[in-house]
């Protein structure tokens, strides 16, 4: 407070020539493919691919609206494009839910084992993190499809007499995702759960609490953090899923993830596709913000 | 041992009782066969080092653990198999394990809540609690925004707010300053006057058991070895272990003369006789050699050969009211004295030859 702040800027100005390689990191490898997305969803498509250099906000409109190809004044909700945005919201949404449902008890078990037997039990959960996404993703589809083992099982056991088809539903989806993501939300939560005094838990008991009442009053509130974070890392990638979608759901339950793909190859539409990715940003942003801002809510309210 | 008083009525009543953790090779016999009797309404302790069992004891209590064998009624009823939420106990935990995520005065109103109080039972209760431990000014504050010695008060005022029958206290004081705990001391004294509540206290420091308990149960190996009021555990303590443990002991192997049922006359090194008195159940014969316990301040020095039993000054320690004057007898023993100072000359300088006398009554024999 006592010396003049625009000295000490001064004196030190040099300074900041330090940070100069996590500036560059953050300029142009994290922020800069960003500015190059904004840059092509504001261009115009390039004949073969890639982008002309001519300002258009026709990208824009087409994420939402479509132009018929006949009367170009006839103007209507793009439904194909919103339908694509809704399943990529909600099935993420599902599989976060199904991740905290199914996760929460797997990271109880672990963080209640003996702490020499724990890392075995984790390693398990980590196992199919070290295999190739897509060979995990295929092994459900074998599990899935109509002469695949569930099907078949069914069948040779006389609980069905046609196949049930599960391939290219969103229920395949979902599967996969929960799957493929349910160790970003166990791990998470083993390490709340891990940190909790579970002296909490007697003191719970202790009290007249039941073990629902335990589970409501206690071990939630005190997980919670873990909770918070697994959504996040479930919900982020979720959303912009590609493999899963595309293998599980074939074209028809495609996710926001196979329509920007397809934008940028098939479609060669880049501006559109950049547009879309926006998009998706855009998404996972606000729903971060309102998720955090609903936990915080919630919190402030216990607090009042 | 004193047996439990039929004509006082029975909080807690442990028979037969005993707890093994783990199973063959690896068994470990954390309690075995307690049979205790905890009076309604008294300060009952349970002392011991750590690893006697007496925590394991409270836990079983509490209902964390189940025994493995015996049976355990509170107020008469058969609790052995019920969890803690069916018991009409509360625990104090040795870390308070206050909720984190709860404010002060909802930490208190939890257990009330949990038994599904209404909510304008649980706000006065609540505040009487805060009343209660003087805490009204930090009710809106959570647990990690108050001190060490608040936060003992809080827990104490969770455990207090359900009205348990008996509560609980797993070395509370263990983790506060000497001042502190000084103050918690004579606060939980007080609690329990002012409700009148069963306390059972687990602790391993013997002076707070001393001055804060109506009976104590010394604890060792998964047993109890003695139990009795504070000045029985002190004055006539039954084995070494408990001599040992409580308070500062003078150990002298005398000779047997003759004995009755509870007096011993024995021969003391240098052939003066004194009386002993004899642990319950001990009959030892005439010529037996028994271990006799003398506590520092029933000692008394005197110079010029006017005691049989003589000794020679190693050194003396000051302790500002008393001083500690350390003596070798003539066969190598060494004993320790304690003198208050007020009144009292100057301890004899190292090297000086003196006697040993001893109050009456001081005399007490031991089991090994």
């Amino acid at each position: 407070m006592a010396s003049d702040p625009n000295q000490q800027t001064e004196r030190h100005g040099w300074k900041w020539l330090l940070s100069a390689p996590a500036l560059i990191v953050l300029v142009l490898a994290a922020s800069g493919p960003l500015m190059i997305v904004v840059l092509y969803s504001f261009l115009t498509p390039g004949n073969m691919g890639g982008v002309a250099w001519e300002f258009s906000t026709d990208a824009w409109f087409r994420v939402f609206f479509r132009r018929d190809i006949f009367d170009p004044d006839n103007v209507t909700v793009n439904q194909a494009h919103l339908a694509v945005l809704w399943r990529s919201v909600w099935l993420s949404a599902q599989t976060t839910v199904i991740c905290a449902v199914l996760g929460f008890p797997t990271a109880w078990f672990i963080a209640t084992r003996p702490p020499s037997q724990r890392t075995v039990w984790l390693f398990l959960i980590t196992i199919p993190f070290w295999t190739n996404l897509l060979i995990r993703t295929f092994a459900i589809q074998e599990m899935l499809r109509n002469n695949g083992t569930i099907n078949t099982a069914l069948m040779w056991l006389g609980v069905i007499n046609e196949p049930i088809p599960m391939m290219f539903t969103d229920f395949a989806v979902l599967l996969g995702m929960a799957y493929v993501f349910m160790p970003l939300m166990v791990l998470p939560l083993y390490a709340a759960m891990d940190k909790m005094d579970f002296r909490l838990v007697e003191a719970g008991y202790d009290l007249y609490a039941s073990r629902m009442a335990v589970l409501r009053h206690v071990i939630l509130p005190l997980v919670k953090p873990g909770f918070i974070a697994g959504s996040i890392l479930v919900f982020i990638p979720s959303i912009g899923a590609y493999v899963t979608p595309r293998v599980l759901g074939g074209g028809q339950k495609m996710m926001l993830g196979n329509l920007i793909a397809l934008q940028f190859g098939q479609g060669r539409n880049w501006p559109l596709g950049a547009a879309l990715a926006m998009v998706l940003l855009i998404i996972t942003i606000t729903a971060l913000v309102l998720y955090l801002r609903a936990v915080n809510r919630q919190e402030a309210k216990r607090d009042g | 041992m004193s047996d439990p008083d039929p004509t006082q009525p029975s909080e807690i009543e442990i028979k037969g009782l005993s707890k093994i953790f783990g199973q063959g090779s690896s068994a470990f016999k954390a309690l075995s066969d307690i049979n205790l009797s905890i009076r309604t309404g008294e300060f009952f302790t349970l002392l011991g080092p750590s690893g006697c069992g007496k925590t394991t004891l409270l836990r079983v209590i509490a209902g964390f653990e189940q025994p493995s064998t015996g049976s355990l009624k509170i107020n008469g009823k058969e609790v052995a198999g019920q969890g803690p939420n069916a018991r009409p106990v509360n625990t104090v935990f040795q870390s308070y394990a206050l909720f984190p995520h709860m404010n002060v005065a909802q930490n208190i109103g939890f257990g009330l809540k949990m038994l599904g109080r209404p909510a304008a039972e649980v706000k006065e209760t609540t505040a009487r609690m805060l009343k209660l431990v003087q805490m009204e000014a930090m009710a809106d504050r959570k647990p990690s925004e108050i001190s060490g010695g608040q936060q003992q008060r809080v827990a104490l005022a969770r455990a207090l707010a359900p009205q348990p029958r008996v509560l609980l206290l797993d070395e509370p004081l263990s983790a506060l300053d000497l001042k502190l705990r000084k103050e918690m001391q004579s606060e939980l004294k007080r609690l329990q006057t002012e409700t009148g509540i069963t306390f059972v206290f687990v602790t391993h420091d013997q002076e707070e058991a001393l001055t804060m308990s109506d009976r104590i149960a010394v604890m060792s190996g998964g047993r109890i070895l003695q139990l009795g009021a504070p000045h029985d555990i002190y004055n006539s303590p039954a084995e070494r272990f408990v001599a040992d443990f409580i308070g500062d002991t003078n150990f002298l192997t005398v000779k047997v003369v003759e004995a009755t049922d509870t007096v011993a006359q024995v021969r003391m090194p240098g052939g003066m006789l004194q009386s002993a008195r004899l642990p319950a159940g001990m009959h030892p014969a005439a010529g037996d050699e028994v271990s006799v316990v003398i506590r520092p301040e029933q000692a008394n020095l005197t110079e010029g050969g006017a005691s049989p039993l003589s000794a020679t000054v190693t050194d003396s320690v000051f302790f500002g009211t008393d001083t500690h004057i350390h003596v070798t007898l003539a066969d190598g023993t060494p004993f320790t004295l304690r003198r208050q100072n007020a009144g009292n000359p100057t301890p004899p300088a190292p090297g000086t030859e003196v006697g040993l006398t001893f109050a009456h009554g001081a005399l007490q024999v031991i089991r090994e």
